[in-house]
């Protein structure tokens, strides 16, 4: 045993030997249709899947491997689970179970559903032959489905939120009211978390980018101290650039609860919906400027309609204001930020990266005019984009 | 007649001297003259008895308190001025003539108030302090019939056209090279900087000349008028009120100067005229409004209270006229803050004498209960063990202190259920999150019932007092009265103050929530005259409620348009589209009645009130100064006339630079390693062993795919993972027969492989090639070649840059069976485990 140096060299392992292999060698049409079912799926292909890929490359029809490979099981068991996740909880984690908003996404994916109906849609996927059966008040469904490695793109089923969910129809909206975003994002607080998250996931924009002061504050509702710590130059420099667009947004939301309980009495753990009232969420401080906006219904308006965030291209074909999420959810998914938004997530999904220079940059911007004029089909653009991420040869 | 008119001299004498002597100083701003805390003996009153209830309110609640000859009753006494209310001699006509001047409903806005606020021989250093000690006394004698309540009679501003005028620039840079900052910052030429700093040895807010040209731009903006410089309080506290000067050319030339430089600052800054399309209102300053009267607070009992609002100087006034006064001290980093109120920072605190706090020991006692109530904006809500108001000696010393925490506030008292610290303390639920970063009414009770009770903006916060009440026989009454801090200056609370009132009766939910109502501050109703836009309605005007919200903002609320003429009768004026603007420019943020649109008349009209338009309130900054601020509105639409502002062309964003370029492969992540593993392996994810072993291992292994976040634990996580996957796969007959076909690996390392010199060919290439196949694949150039994976397997590699023998590592296979495995009678397939792990462990696996 004479290899103790040289050990010392290899013990970092074959990786980095092969790593660095790999980024030196070129791309043949075997690595290109390997890359593109790798960052579909997942996993390697099988070598009868990575050869019938390899003859469509060859054949200049990378389009065609591509397709083959956004039907392999992983794409939707792992890739597409994986991406959705962090959309589905206040931490952005990834090491959480699935849940009825992935299984919503994995689904719409895979059956090609308009994506710009995913805020809006009474639509939800459940798991067939998973116990326990899909409830508004827990999660083990979804969570039973995972455990036992269920393969999704085999079972998993249509069907209606409303139903799933026990709430009107009309109250639907999509991921914005699936069990898993109402227990994230509806529950205490004031409802603006459901808005501010939505808005990242979907529209890749946080708060801050989209901050305009000059805004008219008529909408911002009474817990947002008018001159916070005594300086009201902090309220019409800063809070006032979120919460008058967020705000009109987000009485979207005045019906919607998720109950949690309370430390002494345990809550049904589901979101709730009432057209009685709005929720006493909306009323929390609201001594903390008493001359602020007092929700009376769910009306919202799209402020940014004008200004900086007309930017966001608004859909010409809807009225910029409505009553409820599901309409709310809707405006924010015809935007032209929306779709550029998917096609986005898909690009880093796929090619690991963000668009860098003039070339990414044009490609996102065709993929997404294809997208929204091609049904919003949002396998097509997994596709598209892993043959332009596969390598050069 | 003569006498007095002495005595008026001397004391005039006596006051001019003070302020020359102080004037002429140079080592700082003047000494502060003690206020008088205690009435001076006046004769027993011998005259007739008072003739009636009334007479007798009168003369304990005002005319004791002011027939001093050291205050009215100096000059308004007996053969002296009239009306002489103060005269000693019969208290009968002495209140007749005090009813001359008094104003019983509104107490505020009695003549006698008014004309000490004016500056007429108030006996402390701030006349506003004696008009609110006057106004408690009048208050105290009017009892129930001072309601507040009367109707408003709205006033008609003067016509004020909106003009061009200057605004300050939004950054500093100009006033830094200004000869005006020169000016007040050179301690050779004016004396300023000496006290105005906060580097000052006798620090002086406001810092206008401090070394931070923004803190001092910040703090001298409201010194200066741009649009008449000699009105500037800059040059008016040198010229008229003869604070300061320096050198031998006197205050007059001292201002002279100051003018001069304040005028050069101001000529430089170009006037902002008024867009001429927009349809505008006339303008109005928000003191041209007329004044709203407040509700009335509950004060029967109150036994201290600070009110700030002096706006200058080091002393916070006791105006609860309840003698001897516990007026504070302000040390530390504390500034006035505009619309009343004080601002505590780091440092800072406002500190009364434990001698003139003892009053609070000595009524609190008396009656066993107490309130201790507080109009403040915390600074923030991370802010703990910050003490609002203290009655203490210390940190661990005290009577009552009201504190933040946080979300939380906290209220300790010492009673015989207490400790001598007042612990246990009370906090509001942390739920609840009572405390919030805005103007909030915060109020303590205690009662020997109920112990201490804390509510905020007039609720009860439903905290319980686990102690209860108790007695308050243990007080010390040699501790003192302190805001913002503890005595000791290490309980430090950061915010703004703006009333605090000490009471010694626990307020009943009633009272707390009539004191709550009635708010703080000074509120005007700004009449904005619109009649010449709309010729159809005579004296039309578009009406705000207005007050100051802080230093840096007015409030507005409630607009309503109204007719000023009587029975007018409006039908179908519409109004849409209201823009706030001040000083000639509309305000950038704060438009909150730009979405308005209504329509005024009909039965939604209200001759004498008006009709409401928007039941939301806003904020706008203060451009100048409150004082300065010429408010006007814009209208897209009044009347008949229209005109809509043109939007705003949005430009298109900049094309993102380009970043850097990264690796086009990445990792696979921690569910893509699992699954790969699974398939290849054939052992499926829930076989037990592996699950285990994955949920073990997930979260060390690669979360995301960005080949830079690659690190050794993840490489550790992979290696054990795979390992499993190979182990169960190997120990599994199907499974093993599937990867690896005819080789079954039974027998020791040597038996099924043979040795590193008579290796078993056969077997080594079953073993190989499976993994090669199955796991690596072939034909591409982005892979590991079969050559690479042989040679780490089997046959050895030389290290590239050693070329000597001991830098030669053997095979894996060779590396076993050399050691225990090669005789272990189950070697063959932990050597077919290891090779196996070794590949599916490897970059083969983990890089895509």
């Amino acid at each position: 045993m004479n290899t103790p140096k040289v050990s010392k060299v290899k013990t970092v392992g074959l990786a980095v030997l092969l790593a660095g292999v790999a980024m030196a060698a070129s791309a043949n049409d075997r690595d290109q249709a390997k890359r593109i079912y790798d960052r579909i799926a997942g996993v390697p292909p099988s070598e009868a899947t990575l050869d019938a890929m390899t003859a469509l490359v060859a054949a200049d029809n990378p389009l065609g491997a591509a397709l083959i490979a956004v039907e392999a099981p992983s794409f939707y068991n792992v890739t597409l689970k994986n991406m959705a996740v962090p959309w589905t909880n206040r931490d952005q984690t990834v090491f959480a179970p699935l849940n009825d908003y992935v299984a919503t996404f994995i689904g719409m994916v895979r059956d090609n559903v308009d994506f710009s109906t995913a805020l809006s849609a009474d639509l939800t996927y459940t798991v067939s032959g998973v116990t326990p059966a899909a409830s508004p008040t827990s999660n083990a469904h979804y969570e039973a489905a995972e455990n036992n490695a269920i393969n999704l793109y085999g079972a998993l089923t249509p069907a209606q939120q409303s139903a799933v969910q026990g709430i009107p129809a009309t109250a639907t909206a999509g991921f914005i009211t699936s069990r898993a975003a109402s227990e994230a994002f509806f529950v205490d607080g004031t409802n603006r978390a459901m808005f501010r998250f939505t808005l990242m996931n979907h529209m890749c924009r946080d708060m801050e980018q989209v901050m305009d002061t000059s805004l008219p504050p008529d909408r911002i509702r009474q817990d947002v101290s008018r001159s916070p710590g005594g300086d009201s130059r902090i309220f019409l420099n800063n809070c006032i650039g979120c919460h008058s667009g967020m705000d009109p947004f987000a009485q979207a939301f005045a019906f919607y609860d998720y109950d949690n309980g309370s430390a002494e009495v345990p809550g049904s753990m589901r979101l709730v919906y009432s057209e009685t009232a709005v929720h006493a969420k909306y009323f929390n401080n609201d001594t903390n400027f008493t001359p602020g906006f007092i929700t009376p219904d769910a009306a919202w308006e799209n402020r940014w309609r004008r200004g900086q965030n007309s930017l966001l291209g608004w859909s010409t074909a809807l009225p910029g204001s409505g009553t409820g999420a599901k309409s709310m959810g809707a405006e924010l998914a015809n935007s032209d930020a929306f779709a550029q938004c998917q096609v986005e997530k898909v690009f880093k999904t796929i090619c690991f990266r963000a668009p860098v220079d003039q070339d990414d940059r044009d490609e996102v911007r065709d993929m997404t005019t294809r997208f929204k004029s091609n049904g919003y089909r949002l396998k097509q653009v997994f596709a598209e984009t892993a043959v332009y991420c596969m390598g050069e040869e | 007649m003569k006498p007095m008119h002495s005595k008026i001299i001397r004391w005039f004498s006596a006051a001019t001297a003070v302020a020359i002597l102080a004037g002429c100083s140079s080592g700082g701003a003047p000494t502060v003259v003690n206020p008088i805390t205690v009435a001076p003996p006046v004769a027993d009153y011998t005259g007739p008895a008072s003739a009636n209830a009334d007479v007798q309110a009168f003369r304990i609640n005002l005319w004791e308190n002011i027939k001093g000859n050291n205050r009215c009753g100096s000059c308004h006494g007996a053969g002296g001025q009239t009306p002489m209310f103060a005269r000693n001699d019969d208290v009968n006509a002495a209140y007749q003539a005090a009813n001359t001047i008094v104003n019983l409903s509104q107490p505020d806005q009695s003549r006698m108030v008014e004309k000490v606020v004016s500056g007429h021989n108030c006996w402390l250093q701030a006349p506003s302090a004696c008009g609110d000690t006057l106004t408690v006394w009048i208050r105290n004698w009017a009892g129930s019939t001072a309601t507040g309540g009367t109707q408003i009679q709205l006033q008609a501003p003067a016509i004020r056209e909106v003009g061009g005028s200057k605004s300050f620039p939004a950054t500093s840079a100009a006033f830094g090279a200004s000869s005006l900052y020169a000016l007040v910052r050179n301690a050779g030429s004016a004396n300023c900087v000496r006290c105005h700093s906060s580097s000052a040895a006798t620090q002086q807010q406001p810092f206008f000349a401090d070394a931070d040209v923004d803190v001092a731009y910040a703090a001298i903006r409201s010194k200066i008028n741009l649009d008449t410089p000699a009105a500037s309080r800059l040059v008016v506290r040198l010229r008229d009120e003869f604070h300061n000067c320096w050198g031998n050319a006197g205050c007059g030339n001292n201002a002279d100067e100051m003018e001069a430089a304040v005028t050069a600052f101001a000529d430089a800054i170009p006037i902002t005229n008024v867009d001429p399309s927009l349809l505008i209102s006339k303008g109005l300053t928000l003191y041209d409004g007329t004044v709203a009267a407040g509700g009335n607070r509950y004060e029967a009992a109150t036994i201290a209270k600070y009110e700030f609002k002096t706006g200058m100087g080091a002393i916070a006034y006791d105006t609860s006229g309840l003698e001897p006064a516990l007026s504070l001290t302000l040390s530390g980093d504390v500034s006035w803050v505009g619309g009343w109120g004080i601002n505590i920072k780091e440092g800072g605190k406002a500190q009364g004498t434990s001698a003139s706090s003892k009053k609070l020991s000595d009524l609190i006692k008396s009656t066993g209960e107490f309130t201790i109530e507080a109009w403040v904006n915390n600074a923030n809500v991370a802010q703990e063990d910050a003490f609002i108001v203290s009655y203490s000696a210390g940190a661990m010393s005290r009577n009552v202190t009201l504190a933040q925490r946080m979300y939380q506030y906290e209220g300790y008292t010492r009673s015989d259920q207490t400790s001598a610290n007042g612990n246990p303390v009370l906090l509001t639920n942390d739920d609840d999150e009572d405390a919030q970063a805005a103007l909030q009414h915060v109020v303590m009770t205690f009662s020997p019932v109920e112990g201490r009770r804390i509510y905020v903006n007039g609720m009860f916060t439903g905290d319980v007092d686990a102690q209860g009440g108790g007695s308050l026989a243990e007080w010390d009454d040699t501790y003192a009265l302190v805001l913002g801090n503890e005595t000791s200056t290490n309980r430090q609370w950061e915010g703004v103050m703006r009333l605090v009132a000490i009471h010694n009766r626990a307020l009943t939910p009633a009272q707390i929530l009539q004191n709550f109502e009635a708010g703080v501050g000074e509120k005007y109703f700004m009449l904005f005259n619109v009649s010449h836009l709309l010729p159809e309605v005579p004296q039309a005007y578009v009406m705000l409620e207005a007050s100051q919200l802080d230093t840096y903002g007015l409030q507005l609320t409630k607009p309503t348009f109204i007719s000023l003429a009587t029975n007018t009768t409006i039908t179908n004026v519409p109004i849409a589209g209201i823009r706030i603007g001040v000083n000639g420019l509309l305000a950038h943020s704060g438009q909150a009645y730009q979405p308005l649109s209504a329509t005024v008349g009909g039965s939604s009209y209200v001759a004498g009130a008006g009709q409401q338009l928007s039941n939301v309130g806003t904020v706008v900054a203060i451009d100048k100064t409150v004082v300065d601020d010429v408010l006007f509105l814009s209208f897209e639409r009044i009347g008949a006339l229209s005109y809509t502002p043109p939007e705003p062309v949005v430009p298109p964003p900049a094309e993102p630079a380009d970043l850097e370029l990264e690796s086009d492969v990445g990792l696979r992540t921690f569910d893509e390693l699992n699954t790969t593993l699974s398939q290849l392996t054939g052992v499926p994810q829930t076989n037990v062993r592996v699950r285990d072993t994955y949920l073990l291992v997930k979260q060390a292994l690669p979360s995301i795919e960005k080949f830079g976040s690659f690190g050794p634990a993840q490489q550790t996580a992979l290696a054990q993972l795979a390992m499993q996957y190979c182990n169960v796969m190997v120990d599994d007959n199907t499974l093993r027969a599937a990867f690896f076909g005819s080789l079954d690996g039974s027998g020791s390392g040597t038996g099924v492989f043979g040795t590193s010199g008579s290796p078993n060919m056969a077997n080594r290439d079953l073993l190989i090639n499976a993994l090669i196949d199955k796991a690596v694949g072939t034909g591409m150039d982005f892979q590991v070649t079969a050559a690479q994976i042989r040679e780490e397997l089997h046959t050895g590699f030389q290290d590239p840059v050693n070329l000597t023998p001991e830098y030669f590592t053997p095979g894996l296979i060779n590396r076993l069976v050399s050691g225990p495995t090669g005789a272990s009678p189950l070697g063959g397939r932990t050597v077919m485990k290891a090779a196996c792990g070794a590949v599916l462990g490897s970059g083969v696996t983990l890089i895509q």
